[in-house]
C-alpha cells in the first residue's frame, strides 16, 4: 500500500518537477521565468498575518515584471500554506525548494516556523530573505543565504519604553505578555529598561495564547493604579484588554507593538483605542510614504487583496523589492552564489515603506530603524510622532 | 489455495501470521522501504519520515485506546513530552542520542502513571476529559518551568549521530525512523499476543468479565497507559528531531485527533489499522492535491494557498464517511476483501 502511495508520489512530483523547466543550469530559472517560493499560513488566524505578507510579496513582483521583470524574464511566485503548523512549513519549504525547485525564498511563516525551517534551507543553500517575524535565532548565528529584514522584539519594546518613560516621568508601569516565543522577547526587552529608567512596575502578568477574556488581569491592573501600560497581545487580545479597560473606566497610557498595529484593531477597540502607542519600523498608512505605497498597490493587486493590506504586506514588500533588486544585480544569469553575494553588498536600499535596508560581510539582520506612532480613532490610522 | 483456519497448537493460535505470502510481502513492502530513499527526493522523503513518525504514534495510542478501550484525548501530551526530555537530556544536558531516546520514553512513562491513576476510577468520556487536562497541564509546565525547558523559546535539536552513524542526512534520518517503527510495530503486534495484551483486549471487551477472570485492572490499565506513554514518547523524539526544534507550539492539540482519526480510520485495536489509517490520513490531501492537479492547475493553487483549511474538511470527510460505511476501517475493508478472494466465488 505505501509501495503504490510512494510510487504514484514520486511520479506525480516528477511530473510536476518537470514542468517547471530545464533550461538553466541554477534551479528555477528557465528562459522567461524566475521562480520566488514562500510559506506562508493562509489560513486560521495567522493568515491575517501570512495573507498581508503575501501582498506585499505579489506587489513587489508585479512591480517587477510590470517594469521588464528581472533582466527580460518574469517572476513567479510560488505561495505554499502551512496553516502556522510547523511540520507543515518544513513540508512547504522542502516542496518549494525540491519540487518546485524556485531559485530563491522570501516571507517564511512565524517566528517557530522559520526556526525550524532553517536547516532545510541552510542545506539546500538558496537564497532567502525573510520578513515576517524577525527574531534573533534566525540571526544569531548567522547563515550563509539567509537575510532577515526586520527589527527584533526586544529593541521594539525598548524604544517604545525608552519614549514612554521620557513622556511620563515617576509614573506607575503594568504589562502582559502572551507566554510564547515573542511575549518572552517583549517580557525581556521591558525586563532590560526597568533599572536604566527607573521605572516603578506595579503589575506584571502573562496570558495563555487565545485567551479571550481579560477581566481579571485588567481588574489587577486597575487596582494596582497602573498609570502606564504596554498591551503585549496581537490582534483580539489587545481588543479584548482594551475593552475591559473601557468597561472599568480606566485609560493607562497604552503602549502596543507591530503584530498588532493593524488598523483594524482600532475600529474593533473603539474609541478606547484613541491616543494609544505603537512601535514599529514600517510606515504608517496615514503618512506620506504609507498613502504612496497604497496608491501603488491599488494598482497592482485585485481588490480582494487590496483590503487585506496591513503593516505586514510593506514587511513582504520590501524584502522581496531587496531580494529582486539582488537577482537583478547579478545579470543574465543569475546564480545563487551571486544573489547572496550581492543581498550582502545591499547597502542602503531604498524600499519606501521602512528606513533604508543594508546587509554586510557576516551581517545577515537589516537592524531596522524604529518609529513611535500614535492612533487617530478619527481616521482609524496610526501618525508618526517622533 | 487456502480455505480456512485450522489451528492446532497454541503456538499457531498466537503466532504472528502463519501465512507465507504474508511474509513475503512483508518482506516486499520492507524492501521497498529500504529502497525509497535512494529513489524519493527530499520532498516525498519528508512524507515517508512523517509517516514512519506517525506511525509510532499511532501505534502508541493504539495500546492504549486500540487494545485496552481507554480512550485519550490527551496524547499530544506524551508526545511533546518525550520531546522535550530527548532534547534536555541531548542539547542542554549534552547526554548521547541513546540516553535522550531512553529519556523520551521514560519520562512520558513515568508520566503517564499519574494520568493513569485516575482511569483506575474514570471510563470513557470521563476518562478522555481526564487526558486532555493532562495535556493542558504539560504544556504548561513546560512553559512555566523555563531553567528546565527555555519555556516558550524551544530547544534546539540536531539529527542524531548514533553508534558512530549520523543519521544528518534526510535519507540516513528516513532509516532511523523506520527502525523505530519497525520496532514500534513488531512490540505492538507482540504485546497483542501475549499475556498482557490478552489482559488489555479482555478489559476493552468487558472490565468487570476481566476482573471476575483475575485480571489485577488497577495495574493492567496503568502498564497499558505507561507502555503507550513510552512508545508514543519516542514518536515525539523523533518529531522533535524532524522539526529541529521542541517547542510548544509544535504539538497542537489537533495533533491528539489526528492520532484518534487515524485510529478510527485504520481500525481500532489494529496494529495494521494503525499503519494504514496512517498512510491515508498523513497522504490523504497531498494524493488529493495531485489528483486535482491532474484536471487543473487552478485547483492545485486552491490546495496550496488553502492548504489547512482543505485539510481539515478532508479529515472531517473521511471519518464520517468511514464511521457511516466502514466503521472497521482500513483494516476491515482489507479483510473483506481478503475474505472475498480466498472464497471467491463462495459468497462466506
Amino acid at each position: 500500500m505505501i509501495n503504490r502511495f510512494a510510487a504514484a508520489l514520486l511520479l506525480a512530483t516528477a511530473s510536476h518537477a518537470g514542468a517547471v523547466g530545464t533550461a538553466a543550469a541554477e534551479p528555477g530559472i528557465t528562459e522567461t521565468e524566475i521562480l520566488i517560493g514562500d510559506v506562508e499560513p493562509l489560513t486560521g488566524p495567522p493568515a491575517l498575518l501570512g495573507v498581508a505578507a503575501s501582498i506585499g510579496h505579489k506587489i513587489a513582483i508585479a512591480e517587477a515584471n510590470a517594469a521588464g521583470g528581472i533582466n527580460g524574464r518574469k517572476i513567479r511566485y510560488v505561495l505554499e500554506d502551512d496553516g502556522y503548523v510547523t511540520a507543515r512549513t518544513i513540508q512547504g519549504a522542502r516542496k518549494i525548494v525540491d519540487v518546485d525547485k524556485v531559485f530563491a525564498m522570501v516571507g517564511l511563516s512565524g517566528s517557530g516556523q522559520s526556526i525550524a525551517a532553517m536547516p532545510v534551507l541552510e542545506k539546500a543553500g538558496i537564497p532567502t530573505v525573510i520578513d515576517v517575524a524577525p527574531v534573533k535565532p534566525l540571526w544569531e548565528p548567522p547563515r550563509k543565504n539567509v537575510f532577515i529584514v526586520g527589527q527584533s522584539y526586544e529593541e521594539g519594546i525598548k524604544h517604545l519604553v525608552a519614549f514612554l518613560a521620557d513622556k511620563n516621568p515617576g509614573k506607575k508601569w503594568g504589562l502582559i505578555t502572551q507566554d510564547d516565543d515573542y511575549g518572552i522577547a517583549v517580557h525581556d526587552g521591558f525586563d532590560s529598561m526597568v533599572k536604566p529608567k527607573k521605572l516603578s512596575v506595579v503589575y506584571s502578568g502573562s496570558y495563555k495564547k487565545g485567551q479571550q477574556d481579560f477581566s481579571s488581569e485588567m481588574l489587577q491592573l486597575k487596582d494596582a493604579g497602573v498609570e502606564v501600560f504596554l498591551a503585549g497581545g496581537i490582534i483580539a487580545e489587545n481588543v479584548a484588554m482594551m475593552k475591559e479597560l473601557e468597561k472599568l473606566n480606566v485609560k493607562p497610557v497604552t503602549g502596543i507593538f507591530w503584530p498588532g498595529r493593524i488598523e483594524p484593531v482600532l475600529k474593533l477597540i473603539g474609541p478606547a483605542g484613541d491616543g494609544i502607542y505603537a512601535v514599529d519600523y514600517v510606515e504608517p498608512f496615514a503618512g506620506e510614504a504609507g498613502k504612496a505605497f497604497l496608491e501603488k498597490a491599488k494598482a497592482l493587486v485585485s481588490e480582494a487583496e487590496f483590503k487585506g493590506i496591513n503593516r505586514y504586506t510593506m514587511a513582504g514588500y520590501a524584502a522581496a523589492k531587496v531580494l529582486i533588486a539582488a537577482i537583478g544585480r547579478c545579470g543574465k544569469d543569475p546564480t545563487w552564489a551571486c544573489t547572496i553575494a550581492e543581498l550582502e553588498k545591499t547597502s542602503n536600499v531604498e524600499t519606501g515603506v521602512m528606513a533604508p535596508i543594508s546587509f554586510g560581510s557576516g551581517v545577515r539582520f537589516s537592524n531596522q530603524k524604529l518609529k513611535i506612532m500614535q492612533a487617530d480613532f478619527s481616521t482609524l490610522s496610526f501618525k508618526p510622532v517622533d | 489455495m487456502r480455505t480456512g483456519d485450522f489451528k492446532e497448537t497454541y503456538g499457531e493460535l498466537v503466532a504472528l501470521t502463519d501465512s507465507p505470502p504474508v511474509w513475503l510481502w512483508s518482506a516486499v513492502l520492507l524492501l521497498a522501504l529500504i529502497l525509497a530513499p535512494y529513489i524519493l527526493n527530499s520532498y516525498a522523503l519528508s512524507f515517508m519520515i512523517m509517516i514512519l513518525i506517525t506511525v509510532v504514534g499511532a501505534l502508541g495510542l493504539n495500546i492504549l485506546t486500540g487494545y485496552t478501550g481507554l480512550i485519550s484525548l490527551g496524547h499530544v501530551g506524551f508526545l511533546v513530552t518525550g520531546a522535550y526530555a530527548y532534547a534536555i537530556a541531548v542539547s542542554k544536558y549534552g547526554l548521547p542520542p541513546v540516553a535522550g531516546f531512553v529519556a523520551a520514553g521514560v519520562v512520558p512513562a513515568v508520566a503517564s502513571l499519574i494520568v493513569g491513576t485516575p482511569s483506575l476510577r474514570l471510563k470513557g468520556l470521563y476518562l478522555a476529559i481526564t487526558t486532555l487536562a493532562f495535556s493542558f497541564i504539560i504544556n504548561t509546565l513546560i512553559l512555566e518551568a523555563r531553567w528546565l525547558t527555555n519555556g516558550a523559546r524551544g530547544i534546539a535539536v540536531q539529527r542524531p549521530i548514533l553508534f558512530g552513524v549520523s543519521f544528518d542526512s534526510d535519507a540516513a534520518f528516513t532509516y532511523l525512523c523506520l527502525g523505530f517503527a519497525l520496532a514500534a510495530l513488531l512490540a505492538t503486534l507482540n504485546i497483542r499476543r501475549s499475556r498482557v495484551g490478552r489482559a488489555f483486549v479482555a478489559i476493552r471487551d468487558n472490565d468487570t468479565a476481566a476482573r471476575v477472570m483475575g485480571i489485577n485492572l488497577h495495574a493492567y490499565k496503568l502498564i497499558a497507559f505507561a507502555t503507550s506513554a513510552f512508545v508514543t514518547g519516542l514518536a515525539g523524539a523523533l518529531y522533535g528531531i524532524y522539526l529541529s526544534f521542541v517547542s510548544v507550539e509544535g504539538f497542537p492539540f489537533l495533533l491528539s485527533i489526528e492520532a484518534l482519526a487515524i485510529l478510527i480510520v485504520g481500525g481500532l485495536g489494529s496494529a495494521l489499522g494503525a499503519v494504514l489509517g496512517t498512510v491515508l490520513i498523513v497522504l490523504l490531501p497531498e494524493v488529493t492535491r495531485l489528483l486535482f492537479n491532474l484536471f487543473s492547475a487552478q485547483m492545485d493553487a486552491m490546495f496550496t494557498t488553502g492548504a489547512q483549511e482543505l485539510k481539515s474538511m478532508l479529515y472531517g470527510l473521511v471519518i464520517i464517511l468511514f464511521l457511516r460505511f466502514q466503521p472497521r476501517g482500513l483494516v476491515g475493508a482489507w479483510h473483506d476483501i481478503r475474505r472475498f478472494w480466498v472464497h471467491w466465488p463462495l459468497r462466506y
